[in-house]
């Protein structure tokens, strides 16, 4: 089947198809079988009869459509493959795979990675041992030879790099294992791009004349790199080249990217038809410019492509030189007082140690500053003017002031941008006619374009320039009758800038202007630091730790494990793995380490006249298909179709008004069933009840007033009947109705449920346990209220320290609890006045004061009838058993008598413990009434 | 898929014992049904609506002068001062012949109907036989029974079809004379040409005939589609059809031609033409047949 990128895996199945025939045959002979009815009124229906044709047969679309299936199944069992994969011819004994991984393979590594898994297939399937080497990996690597599955597992593992590939030692590794594997064939799967000692690497590789030589190659390079990347005074000037052989005109997209990986700006670079090197310019104001990381190729998945920027861009060292030192006294006189005021919010300040311009210029620009401005410095000495010149030639930014000592020193070709007139001119003096000048607009061409002119400023000395033809071009700003102000000049890769006014305000009032600042910071912008700052004074190579990588699909990642400190300022260092592309550094200064030099060129990979026969394979994805389960579906899918024609054929369809019953019959058990499984979910959803819960809920349902079970029968009796009656007596006075009352064991029920918990001390009740103890520390840290009962008002002795048992008790069980200070209820307490007005507290007995938490902080300094005060107290004290007054039986009578046994004691106790819950519930909302009247008058009324 | 329509019970015409005690098991049913639905009929039907010789009241008249004293209502002219006489109903015996086609057809019965046409057509006859009898008409089926008069018509009916062996098919109505009426029920599904021959008879002897066509609603509506073999169940003829609702509307077209020329040929000559589908109530026929039997102007005597 050539014609078909056809294949079959058991084409003997074929002859099935002989079988549609027979198939034919037989379906032309049944037809379906029938509804058989019996039908009375024959006779009518046979007038009607004679006019329609029987079909004995099926129809001819029912045959074909049953034919058409049978052979899909007859193909399908044939086991056919679309595109099947022509089997590589290795041939030899082993296989020697080399692969490039250098940064060109990065786009399209998935694509050779399929190549090269196939060629390890086949080796494999052969039984042949495969060597497996990477060109950009370390030479030093394992290159085998393995067996097929591990040298997959190491295909796998491997990844390209944004390196250079190095094939001299990998290829000279492969020939040493050559030489004990005779017989081998080679396969080089290249990334088309030359490198240095191709040749020599390529004569190592096929000393061993193997037997064959399998070689692939990427159909064309379309590799673009970026070359450079110059922050020149309009924009960026990028560079970026392509391999040769591209006759095509072509344009790429470059875009640069913030520290954050955001796109800030982009620019279209072209190439002319078969140009190798397209230039553009990122034009973009210069405070974006500082805020390039990275520019990067669009479409470009590899390293080559991305240029990360350092700190050329970033914040300036300027330099300040000048000749007058000796003004300290009269600061605002001193030439770099304004010059240092202006440039220090924006640049890095250094001004040499020596006032000895011999010293201090070369002190200077051992600091590589971007900048150096001088003030009215005159004559510069020969052996430092040698080091300035070179400086400003390798793209240093010289600003010059002038003033007395330059209008005396002459004219400098090189060191000034313009020539001078001898002499100073003075404007506005006593013995001139002119006014002093303003400054005019800035012209447009130089970089103070853009800047507002400083209308306000006025030139009244200046120094003058010869009128040249050329001067306009490098006038950056005029004075009104169009003589410069500032002039500057290209000098090798470096700028000189004059300003023809003095440092100081005494020749014009521009250097105390808003103007001033700006421009000197638009000529920092433009400057450039020349080197890093660690590369420093001592000369010494300093050690830069990676900082940002380049990966090799061109992103920006952290470093990788294997990547080596750079060394900085040892020449030019190549790419290597210890040193993959990317920043160096770390937060303070960083320096870019690029893959492309500015003078690298893309040239394609030359290959090597063999004597072995090379075949020549295709960078591709195994793009074969097993066709078997889509003609397996395609019958099935017939195979529906016929049942439907069948069913329709058969009247199903037509007679569906009939069956409606029965179908809404199954579409309810159906939809019962669904509704059965998804309800299953719902019941195990809903089943997430805790043990505790139904409790819990009963306890927080209604507010209930808890005490403590001291596990003495009489007592809790008592206590329950006391909180019983109290919460009858609650319900009949105010609106509260408490629910039943909560008997709790302190070491084992949930506190937080109850407002107030009644604790009667029984002195022959066992004594709580520490973790019991603790549990109601934190009820009452939580807000919670404890009502110590001793019941013990006249069991106590005689004498201020004698104590009962019960209030030893009391006491033990508060030595381990956080009892804040305690006083008894003021007389404007709150809880005098919670609902109704007590001078007392009394219970059963009478006399004992009720303690609560001392209101230390509350004031009544109006002397108001209720104290203010936050907070409810934690705690309170009583020993006149109030359970005991409130206790009720179930008839409601009083079950015990007050002491003295007074009817109106009873009520009174009953009134406190309405106080008390109603303190419990509201807090101090009573004493807040005191405000009333100010709220009323401040609502107007 | 399940069929349409089906014979209710297997069917032998040579086994005349077989359908006699079929039917006769099924008499009792048919006769408590059938006097279920005469109890609905009857308040209307009872009398001759006049009066005359009869044993049932009719009116209470003033007496008028010559008549027999002896017909005076004594009890009634004691309550005031008139005198009265008993007037009673006219009643007077007709002979009614029933007949019911019981072929093979007859017992088919579609899904969408209650009962098969054989079982209508029973429960339809036996209806009339109640109602004659209790009336004191006289019945009779045409090659059965000569006319007879009694309370128990019906049961009587009943016990000589179960001891008739096999009743032909097409009864010879030449004995059937002027002034007496017939009941024919059966489905008329022979070519309407045959069905006139045979009736011809009637209508030149002056007997008015009332003819009941009962009717399956598959038979009328034609539910098939599909491919299907129909098998006809007297005759056992088959035809197939492959895509049968496409017969559908022709057949309903012949369908309705036969029904609309026998039911104008019946109004031509008088007759009563009720059709009777076994998915509706029997008793629909029935008052329909009663009051064409009644009708104003057919009074005993046949038409006039």
């Amino acid at each position: 089947m050539s014609w078909l990128p056809l294949s079959f895996g058991a084409p003997a199945v074929l002859w099935g198809l002989l079988a549609l025939p027979v198939i034919w045959w037989l379906l032309r002979l049944t037809p379906p079988k029938p509804q058989a009815e019996i039908f009375p009124p024959l006779k009518i229906l046979a007038k009607v009869f004679k006019k329609e044709e029987t079909p004995h047969q099926s129809p001819w679309w029912l045959t074909l459509l049953r034919l058409l299936m049978a052979a899909l199944v007859v193909l399908a069992l044939a086991e056919p493959i679309f595109n099947p994969r022509e089997k590589l011819p290795t041939g030899g004994t082993a296989l020697a795979l080399v692969v490039d991984n250098g940064w060109a393979s990065a786009p399209d590594w998935k694509r050779r990675t399929a190549t090269a898994e196939r060629l390890i297939a086949d080796a494999g399937a052969d039984g042949q041992p495969v060597v497996l080497a990477f060109t950009a990996e370390k030479p030093n690597a394992e290159i085998g030879p393995f067996d097929a599955q591990a040298a997959l597992d190491r295909l796998r593992a491997a990844e390209p790099r944004p390196v250079p590939t190095d094939r001299g030692p990998v290829y000279a590794r492969v020939a040493t294992v050559l030489a004990t594997l005779p017989g081998a064939s080679v396969a080089v799967l290249d990334d088309g791009l030359a490198s240095a000692g191709d040749e020599q690497a390529f004569s190592t590789l096929f000393g061993q004349s193997p037997p064959n030589v399998l070689w692939a190659s990427p159909e064309r390079l379309d590799a673009r790199g970026l070359t450079s990347a110059e922050n020149e005074m309009e924009g960026f000037a990028l560079t970026a080249i392509r391999a040769p052989g591209d006759p095509a005109p072509g344009a790429v997209t470059a875009g640069a990217f913030d520290d954050k990986g955001r796109r800030i700006a982009d620019a279209t670079l072209t190439f002319a038809p078969g140009e190798t090197v397209a230039t553009g310019t990122m034009t973009v104001p210069f405070e974006l410019r500082n805020d390039f990381a990275s520019i990067a190729l669009d479409g470009q998945a590899q390293a080559g492509a991305v240029r990360v920027l350092d700190d050329s861009s970033k914040r300036r060292r300027v330099g300040l030189l000048s000749q007058s030192d000796a003004d300290d006294s009269q600061p605002l006189l001193a030439p770099l007082y304004y010059i240092r005021r202006a440039l220090e919010p924006f640049a890095d300040l250094s001004e040499p140690a020596s006032s000895d311009l011999a010293e201090a210029i070369p002190q200077l620009i051992d600091q590589k500053p971007a900048m150096i401005v001088m003030a009215d410095v005159g004559t510069i000495p020969p052996q430092a003017r040698e080091r300035l010149l070179k400086w400003l030639n390798d793209g240093g930014t010289l600003v010059r002031f002038a003033g007395s000592r330059l209008a005396a020193a002459g004219n400098d070709e090189e060191l000034l941008p313009v020539r001078l007139r001898l002499g100073e001119r003075s404007l506005g003096g006593a013995l001139s006619w002119t006014a002093p000048q303003p400054v005019s607009d800035f012209p447009a061409s130089g970089p103070f374009g853009d800047l507002a002119p400083p209308n306000e400023v006025t030139v009244s000395r200046q120094v003058l320039a010869e009128p040249t033809p050329d001067l306009a071009q490098s006038t950056w700003a005029n004075l009104a009758d169009g003589t410069p102000l500032v002039t500057g000049a290209r000098r090798g890769k470096g700028t000189l800038v004059l300003f023809h006014i003095a440092p100081q305000a005494t020749w014009s009032n521009l250097p105390i202007s808003g103007s001033f600042v700006e421009m000197l910071r638009r000529i920092v912008q433009l400057s450039r630091n020349q080197g890093t700052a660690t590369a420093g004074t001592e000369g010494k190579p300093a050690s830069l730790a990676p900082f940002r990588m380049i990966s090799a699909e061109g992103r920006i990642v952290p470093p990788p494990p294997d990547a080596r400190p750079l060394l900085a300022g040892a020449g030019t260092l190549p790419v290597t793995l210890e040193n993959p592309p990317g920043l160096y550094g770390s937060e303070e200064g960083v320096l870019a380490h690029n893959l492309l030099k500015s003078d690298s060129t893309l040239s394609p990979l030359v290959r090597p006249q063999l004597s072995a026969p090379v075949t020549e394979i295709r960078y591709a994805f195994d793009e074969s298909r097993d066709l078997k389960g889509p003609l397996v579906a395609g019958a099935l899918a017939l195979m529906a179709l016929d049942t439907l024609a069948v069913l329709w054929m058969g009247g199903m369809f037509s007679r569906r008004g009939a069956r409606r019953a029965r179908t809404a019959g199954t579409a309810a058990a159906v939809l019962l069933c669904l509704g059965a499984l998804l309800a299953q979910p719902d019941h195990a959803r809903a089943d997430d009840t805790k043990p505790g819960d139904l409790e819990a809920v009963e306890a927080i349902s209604r507010t209930r007033i808890a005490y403590v079970l001291t596990g003495q029968a009489s007592v809790d009796a008592t206590s329950r009947a006391g909180i019983t009656g109290l919460t009858k007596f609650l319900v009949e006075k105010t609106a509260l109705e408490p629910g039943e009352p909560a008997g709790i064991d302190i070491a084992k029920d949930e506190l937080a449920f109850y407002p107030l918990i009644y604790w009667p001390i029984d002195p022959a009740a066992a004594m709580p346990s520490e973790a019991a103890i603790a549990r109601v520390d934190a009820y009452m840290k939580q807000g919670g209220t404890v009502l110590f009962d001793t019941r013990d008002q006249f069991a106590n002795g005689i004498g201020a320290d004698s104590a009962s048992p019960a209030t030893e008790r009391l006491r033990d069980i508060l030595a381990n609890l956080n009892v804040p200070p305690l006083e008894p209820v003021p007389a404007d307490h709150v809880l005098t006045k919670a609902f109704f007005i007590l001078p007392e507290f009394p219970g059963r007995f009478n006399g004992s004061p009720l303690w609560v938490e001392a209101s230390l902080e509350a004031s009544n300094a109006e002397g108001r009838p209720v104290r203010t005060g936050d907070g409810v107290t934690p705690i309170m004290i009583t020993a006149n058993d109030f359970a005991g007054a409130w206790a009720v039986d179930e008839n409601g009578e009083p079950m015990l008598p007050t002491v003295p046994s007074d009817p109106m004691q009873r009520v009174y106790a009953l009134r406190a413990g309405v106080n008390i819950m109603m303190y419990m519930l509201t807090g101090n909302y009573k004493s807040d009434q005191v405000h009333v009247p100010v709220l009323l008058e401040r609502l107007g009324q | 898929m399940a069929r349409i329509g089906e014979a209710s019970a297997p069917v032998a015409t040579s086994d005349a014992l077989a359908r006699g005690r079929l039917r006769a098991s099924l008499v009792p049913d048919l006769l408590v049904e059938a006097r279920r639905i005469v109890n609905t009929v009857i308040a209307g039907w009872h009398g001759r609506k006049k009066r005359g010789i009869g044993e049932n009241f009719w009116q209470f008249r003033p007496y008028v002068q010559g008549e027999a004293m002896a017909r005076i209502d004594w009890r009634r002219s004691a309550r005031d001062d008139h005198t009265y006489v008993r007037d009673r109903e006219w009643e007077a015996a007709h002979t009614v012949w029933l007949w019911a086609d019981l072929s093979p057809s007859m017992l088919y019965k579609s899904k969408s109907a209650t009962v098969s046409k054989e079982s209508r057509a029973l429960v339809l006859i036996f209806a009339l036989a109640e109602l004659l009898s209790r009336s004191g008409e006289r019945i009779a089926w045409p090659g059965l029974t000569d006319p007879f008069s009694a309370r128990n018509g019906a049961e009587r009916l009943g016990s000589h079809l179960a001891q008739a062996m096999s009743p032909p098919p097409k009864p010879d109505l030449s004995g059937i004379r002027r002034f007496s009426d017939i009941v024919i029920v059966g489905d008329f599904l022979d070519p309407v040409e045959e069905t006139m021959a045979w009736l011809d008879t009637l209508a030149r002897h002056g007997a008015r005939a009332h003819l009941i066509e009962v009717a399956d609603p598959a038979e009328e509506s034609f539910p098939y589609a599909g491919r299907t073999e129909f098998t006809d169940p007297e005759t056992g003829d088959k035809l197939t059809a492959g895509r049968a609702e496409q017969l559908a509307e022709d057949y309903r077209n012949l369908y309705s031609a036969r029904r609309h020329e026998l039911a104008s040929w019946c109004k031509r000559l008088g007759w009563s033409y009720t059709v009777n589908h076994t998915d509706r109530l029997a008793s629909d026929a029935l008052v329909h047949v009663h009051l064409a039997l009644t009708a104003e102007g057919h009074g005993p005597g046949g038409r006039r």
